[in-house]
């Protein structure tokens, strides 16, 4: 009954008449969003800002992944692990302080994960304060800053989401001042995990904030590590300057992962050597031996133990049992004292302090943005290790005369990212352009 | 999210109405002239899926949130216009990295491709080209709407219950992980754990993977199909039953109608607590403080799940222990092995029907264009299934082809195509 035609569509080509049904249907990013300029990329693709076509004044993040290429024509390969965590994850989330997922495209072989638009990152405020305004953060806007995070992070650990990458680029800021964190990228959910943590990614969270049991070869961890990651974004807020800013040892070509001996010396050299009285088991931890042979610190953390200062101690615990979890860091007595946080980060921050929005650049994706993109000015070389964990993100690199977007936000994931992908054996990275 | 349902994709798009799943059938009615078969296709597909699954090694979430993907694709399209096979492994590649334990691309195609060629699939055409695979991984995540996490029915029933030899973990069937607080539960107001001997637990484990083969999935929130699982496993295992009985009985005797209100499942956890006492189980249900008339409804649909499954043969199915539906030959007379193995009746009623329906069974090329009308005491094999399949999509193929003035979105190209050759 079937003529030949018919019969080899069937043999051929079956979902045919399926896949047309389903494009015809099919809204296009371009009909629903203005791209209005490029903000930053990274390996897994790049973002842009955009409006929508419906109501021209709000705007928008779109984070379009990369199609994998082979050769140079697109083809399918597979939606990689990282971004369907960030879709799964992100359809199921909605709190004040998480960035809110709009939607996502699944168009012409890539995906747009459509974001609320955020107009500063705790990064650029970093900056701001230490290269513009050159004064500290006041004290309300840094416990706000604090306040926000937190809460934000106590709300992903209570749906059992460890984030794996909190850092100053990934935590947002919108124009009215509400913190929201981004970038769930290698977030993961931990409730009953059907494999241990550690088999599918080996490395996790940027060097200068990953916590001691990473780094000391924890094979289980849990959601101290980002806490200790709220501790280092804290002190950074307070200090302008990383307070852990050490060195990434390279993964060797078996892809092992080395002993991170510099970062642990940082941590030392202000904490202090742990032994098993701060943390019990770390004589059992896989890097104890290593980390036996680096000299040993005695300083009685220089970290004093008054109001914020006691915050940030709890949550610099060596033990992961001891540190402070994020809802006991959220109800600690600074919070309650003068000044109080306050909704608007910035509410009491004259308008000529406030950091200034971000910028954009034209992109030489024809496919998004339809103008051919000038050639980059700053293209910032590669950070000094392989997968380039946020060492993108020297200050003093950006001291740079219109490196601001380097302060990209929903995308400054990068590189843990890369880091993921490297480890996945993905493809060889590009490193984030700078406009 | 891991612990609020109510806020979950899964409660705010993925539970729909029988009128729902009604409608989602319209265009494969066409082609079918008895809505039954549709039972069967999903008992089918089921199986087709478990089976892919543990070829894949999947564990046994992984591959319930492969069928719950299919599902859903299946409210959205039909089947006579759609590949299922090229679906099914589409789930299968998205449940591994839905549940992160994210299988390659190649592997999926590479079993994919081995199992479906067998037979009674005979799929010549599965594509061996990776991108094939993930282009429909991409209409998949499309039609899911991104809606990629799913609750099951087994984290409420790890819940709720404990096992008699609790010291031992690795016996269980049961997923194994780092043990995480679970904080308040989201449904209803019970406390403490029913605990319940391996056998019995097993018994209700086994019960929620069979509600699989149906489209329960959709219509309930899952901790219904656990307590439903936990319900039926009482009526079921007769050394658990018999304590319930024995319970109630000594209820009237001993402290009868001293303080039933108040007979909570706290009292339950108590009374467990000192080994001898026979648990309070219903107090613990009635604890639970869930609809149980909504239960008892969920209890009638597995049940009619069963007997149609009895009418569903497949050959490998004999050796799958992990369904429990051999228990309901059991039900009413005196019955203490675990339920898996308690296949022998059914056996005979499958052999003795088994030659009728060969008779049944027409080949598409000598068969008539509708499948035959099914007659209460047949057989559905596979076998039949596939060639109804493959009537369906031929047929509904045809239409589209060849239709004239009909409101079906078709690609230009195609009638182009056509005009051209």
């Amino acid at each position: 009954m079937l003529d030949d035609w018919s019969h080899t569509l069937f043999q051929t080509d079956p979902m045919r008449f399926y896949r047309a049904k389903r494009d015809a249907a099919h809204r296009t990013v371009a009909s629903k969003y203005n791209i209005l300029g490029f903000i930053s990329s990274g390996t897994y693709g790049r973002v842009y800002k955009a409006q929508s076509v419906e109501s021209e004044s709000v705007m928008y993040a779109i984070k379009k992944f990369k199609p994998d290429k082979e050769g140079d024509v697109v083809t399918y390969t597979g939606i990689s692990q990282s971004a369907i965590r960030e879709i799964a994850l992100n359809r199921e989330i909605s709190h004040e302080n998480v960035v809110a997922l709009k939607e996502v495209i699944l168009e012409d072989k890539s995906i747009y994960m459509v974001f609320d638009y955020a107009e500063h990152d705790f990064l650029q405020v970093i900056h701001h304060y230490s290269q513009t305004l050159r004064i500290q953060v006041q004290s309300q806007v840094l416990k706000s800053l604090v306040y926000q995070l937190l809460n934000g992070l106590v709300y992903l650990h209570s749906a059992h989401i460890l984030h794996r990458d909190l850092k100053p680029a990934n935590i947002l800021i919108t124009a009215s001042g509400t913190v929201k964190i981004g970038d769930l990228g290698l977030a993961r959910l931990i409730h009953k995990p059907l494999q241990p943590l550690f088999a599918g990614d080996k490395v996790v969270v940027t060097i200068w904030y990953r916590a001691p049991e990473l780094l000391m070869g924890a094979k289980h961890y849990n959601k101290a590590i980002d806490c200790w990651a709220v501790g280092c974004v804290f002190a950074e807020l307070a200090s302008l300057r990383p307070i852990f800013k050490g060195e990434e040892a390279k993964l060797d070509s078996k892809k092992n992962v080395p002993f991170q001996k510099d970062q642990l010396l940082k941590i030392f050299e202000v904490l202090g050597t742990p032994d098993e009285k701060d943390w019990p088991g770390v004589y059992d931890m896989p890097e104890y031996q290593n980390m036996k042979r680096l000299d040993a610190y005695w300083c009685q953390s220089r970290i004093r133990s008054q109001q914020g200062h006691d915050l940030l101690r709890q949550l610099f615990a060596y033990g992961p049992d001891k540190r402070l979890t994020a809802k006991a860091a959220l109800g600690h007595r600074w919070f309650q004292e003068d000044p109080r946080p306050t909704r608007n980060v910035f509410q009491h921050v004259p308008a000529y302090q406030i950091p200034p929005q971000r910028r954009i650049t034209q992109d030489d994706a024809p496919s998004m943005m339809g103008v051919p993109a000038p050639t980059q000015p700053h293209t910032q070389p590669q950070g000094p290790t392989v997968h380039g964990h946020g060492q993108g993100h020297h200050l003093s690199q950006q001291s740079k005369p219109g490196s601001t977007t380097s302060f990209a936000s929903v995308s400054a994931g990068a590189g843990a990212i890369q880091g993921y992908t490297t480890v996945q054996g993905g493809p060889s990275r590009k490193k984030a352009r700078l406009g | 999210m891991a612990t609020d349902f109510w806020a979950s994709s899964q409660y705010k798009r993925w539970i729909v109405d029988r009128a729902t799943l009604q409608q989602a059938r319209a265009d494969d009615l066409q082609y079918v002239d008895d809505p039954e078969y549709f039972t069967y296709f999903t008992i089918f597909f089921a199986n087709v899926i478990t089976k892919l699954g543990k070829k894949l090694n999947f564990r046994q979430r992984v591959i319930a949130t492969a069928i719950v993907f299919f599902r859903r694709f299946y409210i959205k399209n039909a089947y006579c216009e759609t590949d299922p096979f090229i679906v099914i492994a589409a789930c299968c590649y998205v449940a591994g990295k839905a549940e992160e334990s994210p299988m390659h691309i190649k592997n999926v195609v590479a079993e994919a491709r081995l199992f479906f060629s067998q037979q009674p699939f005979g799929v010549k055409s599965f594509p061996s080209d990776n991108s094939k695979l993930a282009e429909m991984e991409f209409y998949l995540v499309g039609d899911l709407e991104c809606d990629l996490t799913v609750f099951h029915p087994y984290r409420t029933l790890t819940a709720l219950c404990k096992k008699e030899s609790a010291s031992e973990s690795t016996a269980e069937a049961g997923e194994v992980g780092a043990e995480v607080d679970d904080g308040p539960r989201y449904w209803g107001t019970g406390e403490g754990r029913l605990e319940l001997s391996d056998d019995a637990l097993q018994i209700a484990w086994s019960i929620i993977n069979d509600t699989y083969r149906s489209d329960l999935c959709l219509l309930y929130p899952p901790h219904l199909l656990a307590i439903t699982a936990l319900y039926l496993t009482l009526v079921l295992h007769a050394p658990t039953r018999d304590l319930v009985l024995q319970k109630s009985s000594s209820n009237t005797s001993n402290d009868a109608h001293a303080n039933p209100l108040r007979r909570s499942s706290r009292q339950a956890s108590n009374a467990s607590m000192e080994s001898k006492k026979p648990q309070d189980i219903v107090g613990f249900f009635a604890g639970l403080n869930v609809s149980m008339s909504l239960v008892a409804t969920i209890a009638q649909e597995i049940i009619s799940l069963y007997s149609a499954w009895e009418r569903h043969r497949e050959d490998g199915d004999a050796s799958d222990a992990s369904t429990a539906r051999g228990a309901f030959q059991g039900v009413g007379s005196p019955y203490s092995s675990t339920t898996t193995t308690a296949r022998g009746s059914l056996k005979r009623t499958l052999s003795e029907s088994q030659s009728a329906s060969h008779s049944q069974v027409g080949t598409p090329a000598e068969g008539t264009d509708e499948p035959r009308r099914m007659d209460g005491v047949g057989v559905v094999t596979p076998l039949m299934l596939i060639q109804l399949l493959t009537r369906m999509r031929e047929n509904r193929l045809s239409d589209l082809a060849h239709a004239t003035g009909r409101p079906v979105v078709v690609d230009k190209r195609l009638e182009r195509t056509q005009a051209a050759g």
